[in-house]
């Protein structure tokens, strides 16, 4: 009985050490935020450029940092220094639209395809910029 | 008569643009890294969507930098410093501003390697400073590429903290890759 007992309270033990050890510790600095687990605002391309152009602050306020999900057409895919596709969605304003930085390169995608995809918004530039990004369609 | 001389005027206006638009270079696909060396800990985080222009006839160089837009290794360490040390949702971007003070030196139409100085003003939580760089410019083929290593440090942008000076260096070093497309 006694043996019973400290083999609970043992194994309790345990398992909370490695909890804190876990959440307190490893998650924070190890977990990697992950688009694909995050539900994205839904928006298009030229939506998005319009909300930012209009006012940047109250559009930095909604989209900053958010997951977001953009259909758009691609006006141009190049690979970046590192390699990664680098797309320009589309807007209405010839001189403004989506850049996003894919998480992992895809030749494949070329100008004129229309994709949805999805990235972490880091704000506005001479577009509406999103990294880590991962086509969703 | 008056139409030749307007379609004269509008073709001379034509290649008046082109040509000054020879002169700029950009990208926006600049990279920035920052890396922080102490004995403790290094820390450093990258950047690849920065957006950059070079006027190669006046020399001046620009970039800006979305401060969201730094990927660390450490989930954690991105947290804070978006949150506590550089407030990138009330302060979202940097700037630099700066002209390259020994142009004559360099000749974007030639192949080579040249070095370079950069003089201008850093813009960081919305405190300017005065910054100099030296680099390199690459000129290849018609495209040209600049690199540079520089240093700055952090109590000059007010950034602040009981973790600066100790897991987090006094001084910065900035690099800076930017190929022009």
């Amino acid at each position: 009985m006694k043996k019973k007992i400290l083999v609970a309270t043992l194994s309790i033990l345990i398992t909370a050490v490695i909890g804190v050890w876990f959440f307190v510790f490893y998650k924070p600095t190890h977990f990697k935020r992950d688009v694909a687990d995050e539900k994205g605002i839904s928006i298009s391309a030229p939506d998005l450029v319009k909300a930012f152009q209009e006012n940047e602050t109250a559009a930095n306020t909604t989209y900053l940092d958010k997951s977001v999900e953009i259909k758009g057409e691609i006006v141009e895919a190049k690979p970046d220094q590192s390699g990664l596709t680098m797309l320009t969605l589309k807007s209405n304003d010839a001189m403004a639209g989506v850049l996003c930085t894919l998480k992992s390169a895809d030749p494949t995608l070329k100008p004129g395809q229309t994709i949805t995809v999805k990235g972490i918004c880091t704000g506005f530039l001479s577009d509406v910029v999103l990294k880590e990004a991962i086509i969703v369609k | 008569m008056l139409k030749h001389i307007i379609i004269a005027l509008f073709l001379m206006g034509a290649i008046n643009t082109t040509t000054t638009a020879q002169n700029l270079h950009s990208t926006k696909a600049a990279k920035i890294r920052f890396f922080s060396s102490l004995a403790a800990e290094d820390i450093e985080a990258t950047n690849s969507q920065a957006v950059s222009k070079l006027d190669t006839k006046t020399g001046a160089i620009n970039f800006i930098v979305l401060i969201k837009g730094f990927v660390f290794e450490n989930e954690l360490m991105q947290k804070h410093f978006n949150e506590e040390y550089m407030e990138s949702t009330k302060f979202p971007k940097s700037e630099f501003k700066g002209l390259i003070t020994n142009l004559s030196a360099i000749n974007f139409s030639k192949n080579g390697s040249y070095p370079a100085i950069v003089s201008g003003s850093l813009s960081i939580r919305g405190i300017s400073q005065p910054v100099k760089a030296t680099g390199s410019i690459i000129v290849a083929n018609g495209k040209i590429s600049v690199k540079s290593i520089f240093k700055i440090k952090v109590v000059d942008f007010g950034i602040t903290g009981s973790d600066i000076g100790k897991s987090i260096a006094n001084e910065l070093e900035i690099t800076v890759t930017s190929q022009y497309d």
